[in-house]
């Protein structure tokens, strides 16, 4: 007998599979987007789905090395010693949470600042000279 | 053709360490004073609705089995902070729509269970991965504040000045000792600019109110009570780029919906609980609710306009700084708070005349969302 309808067979997305933020591109290491092939925009982060669009043709990209320190502070609980945070508003409109390295340039508001990265440990620090 | 809903009464333990309580120990005592205070028998109730976010499974029945108190509907609602006033939400939803007469709402939470630090957040979302916690979120929503507006670090301390003030007049609040703007700043630092006397304690509560739809209140004899003018609750929305985190929008969305359905004015009210959670949110609510214009909530703060004797007295029961904060029970002690103020009942912190109540809880810790939930209620004596 052949069912006169088909019912989808909705799957179920592997995300605990892609769960690191730090990705390797031809470009160097950087922070792993993702962009809408329909409508364009960028989201942090391995997607299968677009969160403007719910276009499923999306695919990895990596995401500007430079930003602007949208705002942070300086974490005294639940860490060894201090640990500075902060939100980063990528080039790209893509805003990320990040650990902060503290340089010559005091952190604040507005200030550019640049991913770093050691072994597998990332962070973003203050443009040096600015 | 929709019901009105009234509470009609309130009752909840102080909230505190109660190491010895579990949720069921918690909850029972305010549960049986409501329906005493309410003038009504268990079998007159038609539905309870629970909020919790830390209770586990049946939280509501395992409270309410206790005085035989079953059979009828009980839903168990998590949303964060606002899970207490999402079962508020829900109950008035079915007494509006005439679908029951008389709800209990309970809201109970234990933090204890945790020992103390930062609450619990879910260990799947992506910043959480990152090593983010609700003092953070906060404390950044604070360092942008700051850098954009005049208000300064003495203006947070200010804030949780003001909730000890207000505590100490409430038997039901957790922190009952006063502070000062020095003893706030000189406070352990938690996040940067906030220090641990900026940020709510954890500890242990429940609160009880009793709904009922006009009908039911004139069939029971019931108090007259206080008539629920607006029952609002937004989700937040992602954004995956830029967020102006001085303006958290699910909360300027709630008041509009909500003085559109009460039909008043922010400056028509006479009290306010709100979610202070961190002492920089009182500031930014002071302008998602219109009392005033972005950035300007310092002068209101600082001209004592948000106290006794002001134009609105904001938390006068201390608010989530003082009175204490166990996530699912602060909304439904919230609206406690507003029913003794609009019945006359809330004794040294009583304010005079009160007539209408603005509550307000938010519920956050997730990526890309300003705020998981919002709910705002509106009251008017009855
Ligand atoms: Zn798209």
């Amino acid at each position: 007998m052949t069912p006169s309808t088909e019912v989808p067979v909705s799957a179920p997305i592997a995300d605990l599979e892609t769960d690191s933020l730090l990705g390797t591109f031809p470009e160097g290491p950087r922070l792993v987007g993702t962009e809408c092939g329909q409508c364009g925009r960028t989201m942090i982060g391995t997607r299968v789905v677009c969160s403007s669009c719910v276009s499923r043709e999306v695919s990895r990209v990596a995401l500007p090395s430079t930003g602007v320190l949208y705002s942070f502070t300086r974490l005294h609980v639940g860490v060894e010693g201090v640990r500075p945070i902060g939100y980063i508003d990528l080039d790209d409109d893509v805003r990320t949470l990040a650990d902060l390295r503290e340089g010559d340039t005091p952190l604040q508001p507005g200030i550019p600042v640049v991913l770093g990265v050691e072994g597998d440990q990332w962070f973003f620090a203050p443009v040096a000279g600015e | 053709m929709t019901e009105n809903v009234f509470v009609i009464s309130a009752a909840m333990i102080p909230f505190g360490k109660h190491r010895s309580s579990s949720y069921v120990g918690l909850g029972v005592s305010p549960l049986i004073d409501a329906l005493q205070g309410a003038g009504i028998q268990k079998s007159d109730v038609d539905a309870v609705y629970v909020g919790h976010s830390y209770g586990g499974m049946m939280t509501g029945q395992r409270i309410t089995k206790e005085i035989g108190l079953g059979t009828v509907p009980t839903v168990n609602v998590d949303n964060a902070c606002s899970s207490g006033a999402t079962a508020m939400h829900e109950a008035w939803t079915a007494i509006n729509q005439g679908l029951i007469d008389v709800a209990v709402v309970i809201g109970v939470e234990k933090l204890t269970q945790f020992g103390g630090g930062a609450l619990p957040l879910s260990p799947e979302d992506r910043e959480v991965k990152q090593g983010l916690i609700m003092p953070a979120v906060y404390a950044m929503r604070a360092t942008r504040y700051l850098y954009e507006s005049e208000a300064t670090v003495e203006d947070l301390a200010r804030v949780s000045v003001k909730a000890r003030r207000h505590g100490a007049l409430n038997p039901f609040a957790q922190f009952r000792k006063e502070v000062t703007v020095e003893e706030v700043l000189a406070a352990r630092p938690v996040a940067d600019p906030l220090t641990l006397l900026m940020c709510c304690p954890t500890g242990d509560g429940a609160a009880v109110v009793v709904l009922a739809s006009e009908r039911a209140r004139a069939r029971l004899g019931a108090p007259n009570g206080m008539r629920v003018a607006a029952s609002v609750l937004h989700s937040g929305q992602v954004e995956e780029g830029f967020r102006d985190m001085t303006k958290p929008e699910i909360s300027y969305q709630s008041a509009r919906d909500a003085y559109a359905q009460a039909g008043i004015g922010p400056e028509d009210l006479d009290m306010i609980e709100l979610h202070d959670a961190f002492s920089i949110a009182e500031l930014v609510y002071y302008e998602a609710f219109g009392l005033t214009e972005k950035h300007s909530a310092v002068a209101l703060l600082r001209d004592g306009r948000t106290t006794f004797g002001g134009d609105v007295v904001v938390n006068p029961s201390g608010g989530l700084l003082a009175k204490g904060h166990p996530v699912g029970a602060s909304g439904v002690a919230q609206i406690a708070e507003a029913f003794w103020q609009l019945t006359d009942q809330a004794g040294a912190r009583q304010i005079e005349d009160a007539r209408w109540a603005l509550t307000h809880v938010t519920g956050g810790g997730t990526a890309g969302l300003d705020h998981g939930a919002c709910t705002i209620h509106i009251f008017e004596a009855a």
